[in-house]
């Protein structure tokens, strides 16, 4: 994963080339989690406004050559040596920058989600009109003039479930002259995790409860008191054994019962017939609602479950569960 | 796209560019245009500031097609140089009533560039290339602050960077400017419409050189290539008046002479020449000046047959030629016909009669044309006759007047009284126009030759001696001749009485004259290798430079040159200071980190050292003893680096640096 692939169905030559400068600028700049600029990854090329510069240059040039005139040779070579300068100046606007990969937000398909990446400077120079952004993304344009480095938030929106790869950022400037462009593609190895569309199903067939008979499980979250254990970091500051503690007793935690009935296992095979994608849609769409109701519940999946329990952090270790799900990691 | 924006700064630097860009040009444009341009940019400034709205479309085409009419009706066309520029800057007015993005801002600065080098066709003066200059940074200035988004107030930041790439710029466009081929016009082009013909004219009557005298313009410059002749003996031979018409003398037209007289006859020159060069300023005339007997071997340089030098063009800018000249060389001993009816032609209906009278007694008194002329300058030397620069109105038979009644003249009064006389008596003899002396410029050894300088004088023809000079203001005011008309009117107080200023009038002040004369001399250099740089002086000047000229040395030295300015303009901007600077134990680290990667063993980001330390011996156990040694080494300077067994942190640093090289060929 990382690299660009061909998503375009368009065949010939046009397709075959754009195939090839892919590989090559796949080569030249890999993905990673953080890139210094240098002048293997910056490319830089006349903008449209230097094409137009040019052709006034070569107007200034006849009049300087029909009226014989010294002096406008002059401003005309001063202004196209100012071009061959402005490479130079152009250049070391992107030079020299360091680009992090800081987050990606996780998001339902067809939400946007916040990229966030972190411009930094290695020297001493001021930066402008640092333009980016990715091919869906929304732009930004920051510049680097008395701080170090700028935290820089792109919006796009996901795809599929999934681990979503935002392909690879533009970042370029036309600072100082806006003569040339000066621009870079960089893979940076950030990605969104998107998580199952949520795909109601009637009712929830079949209400797995592995112990019809009652046993009890020690489940956090629950309200029953069923004994003490010692102090787990994580664990809340209101089932801290505060009186034990206050004895001099070691810190411990209170620990409360559910039975297991009263918990909801969303399990895999409640949904029989049904499609892997529609099956972790719907497992999604519960997951969220018993959430929203703040009742308890756990996932079982093919290899792997997780135990019932409640909260935002344990809703999002159940969507992303759900969300990668038979789906390449994409570091590998 | 946000990036189309134009930052409000860029916005303030467009309008003071805008008025600095049509300042020199202001005298030249009709006075609504100027109007035109300042109600536009304070119309632009109101929506700037957020009171008025941008003007409609059917306004703007108002606008741009009563601006059209306007500058037809000013000039009468809307082709010539100085139609053209005032359409560039009412445009350029216009545009910015209509500035909102980006795009519309790159085409007002590149037709600021623009109007910029339309000014350098009206003066390539050192003064006013200084101000395009500087025209050229605010413009340049105005495109960076274009490029600064977010900047939303006044700022000067956008000024250092552009004046930085123009200095950077500076050196190579020097390169280039001498280097790049000079090629000919490519097609004719417009010129310039408005701009009157200076120095002296064609035809003289009584009071057109004192007038001209009033102005402390500079007619031309010389440079000598050896001693420079005392300045009784420079008399610069512009013009040649053989014709009476109208009471005004005139130089003969292309048809008054007949074909076969066209050609100067063959001059047998005698002695060394004096050599020297020329540089007028623009005359709008095609005639030259040069010392008696003057040739040229200058192209485009031609020789009358009167012993002058003409061009083929009008001298629309400064314009540079060699000359020789052979003084004692005698001209025309032998007088054609044609010639003898010519110089001695007094027609009737010039009148004068006294004047004629008063000719023919001189003449029978005398034996010989020659005591003639001596004669005549006496009578004007011991009748009471005075040089004046104001002289008194003349009427109906000018001369009898001037010699009989009022005696007040200048210098075309006296040659004008001497040829007539001259004629009435069978002499042979012409009016000359031109100038006379010239001030020595100490700074650089040239001879300036102002307005002021203009004299007419007189020459006769002798039996065997040819044309000879005769002035007869020389006897009327010997100073004007040794000394120059400043010396020669101090009685009067008339030198340059209407212009107060010109600095020329100081010249008593010893600083104001010397920075007088540095100035001028700046403007000689200026003009002879800048404003008058042309193909001829460029191959001199590159085999002077390079010996041969050839196509690869004009590539390499074009290269070389601008390596030598672009690499260290390249490594100052890209080798700033770096903001976290490594110790050097750090490298030395590093460069051990680098090693171990290299054989498998890559550090975690953030991994302490001793944990690296004991991941590596883990994996390599044959290297534990310079993993270990290196680690030890390194802990020590990073946290303790004052202290250890009597060795201070230099010599600690080294001692790591030498373990990190030798483990740079360790092997598992």
């Amino acid at each position: 994963m990382g690299a660009i692939q061909v998503t375009d169905g368009d065949s010939g030559l046009r397709a075959r080339l754009r195939q090839r400068f892919r590989e090559f600028v796949n080569r030249r700049i890999p993905p990673a989690r953080s890139v210094t600029l240098d002048q293997k990854r910056i490319f830089i090329f006349p903008s449209r406004v230097g094409f137009f510069f040019i052709l006034c240059l070569m107007l200034m040039l006849m009049t300087a050559i029909n009226y014989e005139n010294n002096l406008s040779f002059a401003l005309t070579f001063l202004l196209a040596t100012l071009f061959v300068v402005a490479v130079l100046h152009t250049y070391a606007n992107l030079s020299g920058l360091t680009i992090h990969a800081v987050r990606a937000s996780a998001a339902f398909p067809g939400q946007q989600s916040e990229f966030e990446i972190l411009l930094e400077r290695s020297r001493r120079r001021e930066h402008f009109a640092l333009y980016m952004r990715w091919p869906d993304s929304s732009e930004s344009l920051v510049n680097l003039i008395d701080e170090d480095s700028v935290s820089v938030s792109l919006h796009l929106p996901v795809g599929e479930r999934g681990w979503y790869s935002p392909g690879r950022l533009r970042l370029e400037s036309t600072y100082p002259l806006g003569l040339l462009r000066c621009w870079t593609w960089i893979d940076l190895d950030l990605h969104a995790l998107v998580y199952p569309r949520p795909l109601a199903s009637p009712e929830l067939p079949g209400l797995a409860s592995d112990h019809p008979d009652g046993t009890v499980l020690p489940t956090p979250g629950s309200d029953d008191f069923y004994g003490f254990r010692d102090y787990r970091a994580g664990d809340s500051l209101r089932h801290v054994h505060w009186k034990g503690l206050a004895k001099g007793q070691s810190l411990q935690s209170k620990q409360y019962a559910a039975y297991a009935d009263r918990s909801v296992w969303l399990d895999w095979d409640m949904f029989p017939g049904v499609g892997m994608e529609a099956r972790l849609s719907h497992l999604c769409f519960w997951a969220l609602a018993f959430d929203r109701a703040n009742q308890e519940y756990g996932l079982r999946l093919p290899g792997s479950s997780i135990a019932p329990g409640w909260g935002e952090r344990h809703r999002e270790e159940v969507l992303k569960r759900l969300a990668i799900y038979e789906r390449a990691n994409p570091h590998d | 796209m946000i990036d189309k924006l134009i930052p409000r700064n860029a916005l303030a630097w467009i309008i003071l560019g805008l008025f600095t860009l049509v300042a020199p040009h202001a005298g030249r444009l009709p006075l609504w245009v100027l109007v035109v341009y300042v109600v536009a940019a304070l119309w632009r400034i109101q929506v700037y500031r957020g009171r008025w709205s941008f003007p409609g479309r059917w306004v703007k085409v108002a606008l741009t097609v009563s601006a059209c009419v306007g500058i037809f009706a000013s000039y009468g066309s809307l082709i010539g140089l100085e139609p053209t520029v005032a359409l560039l800057l009412t445009a350029f007015g216009l545009k910015l009533t209509e500035l909102v993005s980006k795009k519309d801002a790159y085409v007002l600065i590149f037709l600021g560039y623009f109007i910029c080098i339309t000014e350098f066709l009206f003066s390539q003066d050192i003064l006013i290339v200084l101000y395009s200059l500087f025209n050229v940074v605010l413009i340049t200035s105005a495109l960076v602050a274009l490029h600064q988004p977010g900047q939303q107030r006044f700022s000067m930041r956008p000024l250092k960077r552009a004046t930085v790439m123009l200095a950077q710029a500076f050196p190579l466009m020097v390169v280039l400017f001498f280097l790049f081929p000079r090629i000919g016009p490519l097609w004719t082009v417009p010129v310039k419409s408005h701009s009157a013909k200076t120095g002296v004219s064609d035809f003289l009557k009584p009071g057109d050189i004192s007038n001209l005298s009033q102005s402390a313009d500079v007619a031309f410059r010389v440079k000598f290539e050896g001693e420079i002749p005392p300045a009784s003996e420079l008399y610069w031979r512009g013009l040649v008046m053989s014709k009476l018409e109208e009471g005004a003398w005139r130089t003969l037209g292309f048809f008054d002479v007949p074909a076969k007289e066209r050609r100067q006859a063959a001059v047998e020159n005698i002695g060394e020449p004096l050599r020297y060069s020329v540089l007028m300023e623009p005359t709008q005339q095609r005639w030259l000046y040069g010392l008696r007997y003057a040739s040229s071997p200058s192209p485009g340089v031609i020789k009358t047959p009167d012993y002058r030098l003409f061009t083929l063009v009008q001298l629309e800018d400064e314009y540079q030629y060699d000359v020789e000249t052979w003084p004692a060389t005698a001209l025309e001993t032998e007088l054609t016909p044609w010639r003898e009816k010519t110089e001695l032609d007094l027609p009737e209906a010039a009148g004068n009669p006294q004047t004629r009278r008063l000719a023919r007694e001189l003449r029978t008194g005398v034996g010989s044309d020659e005591e003639f002329v001596r004669s005549v300058m006496g009578y004007f030397t011991e009748q009471p006759f005075f040089y004046t620069l104001q002289p008194p109105l003349l009427g109906e038979d000018p001369m009898d007047e001037f010699l009989f009644q009022t005696r007040r003249g200048f210098c075309e009064h006296y040659a004008y009284a001497f040829v007539m006389m001259m004629r009435a008596a069978g002499v042979p003899a012409r009016i000359v126009a031109g100038y006379m002396g010239g001030e020595v410029n100490p700074v650089n050894r040239t001879v300036i030759v102002h307005q002021f300088d203009a004299h007419a004088w007189a020459e006769v023809w002798l039996e065997g001696q040819g044309w000879v000079r005769a002035d007869p203001t020389a006897a009327v005011a010997p100073d004007r001749i040794e000394y120059g008309l400043e010396v020669a009117m101090e009685e009067e107080g008339s030198f340059l009485s209407s212009s107060p200023l010109s600095p020329l009038r100081y010249r008593g002040i010893n600083w104001l004259n010397s920075a007088r004369l540095r100035y001028d001399a700046l403007t000689y250099q200026w003009q002879a290798w800048v404003v008058n740089f042309n193909s001829d002086q460029q191959y001199k000047l590159l085999s002077d430079v390079f010996g041969e000229v050839s196509a690869r040395k004009f590539v390499a030295v074009l290269l070389g040159t601008w390596a030598l300015v672009l690499l260290p303009v390249g490594l100052s901007l890209l080798l700033r200071r770096p903001i976290h600077r490594l110790s050097l134990p750090d490298k030395h680290y590093l460069r051990f980190c680098d090693r171990l990667a290299s054989m498998g063993m890559v550090r975690d980001p953030g991994e302490a050292p001793g944990d690296f330390a004991r991941r590596a011996i883990r994996k390599f156990p044959s290297l534990e003893k310079e993993v270990i040694d290196i680690t030890n080494r390194y802990q020590g300077l990073a946290y303790l680096p004052e202290q250890s067994a009597g060795m201070d942190a230099t010599s600690r640093t080294a001692e790591l640096g030498r373990s990190v090289r030798k483990f740079q060929f360790a092997r598992p």
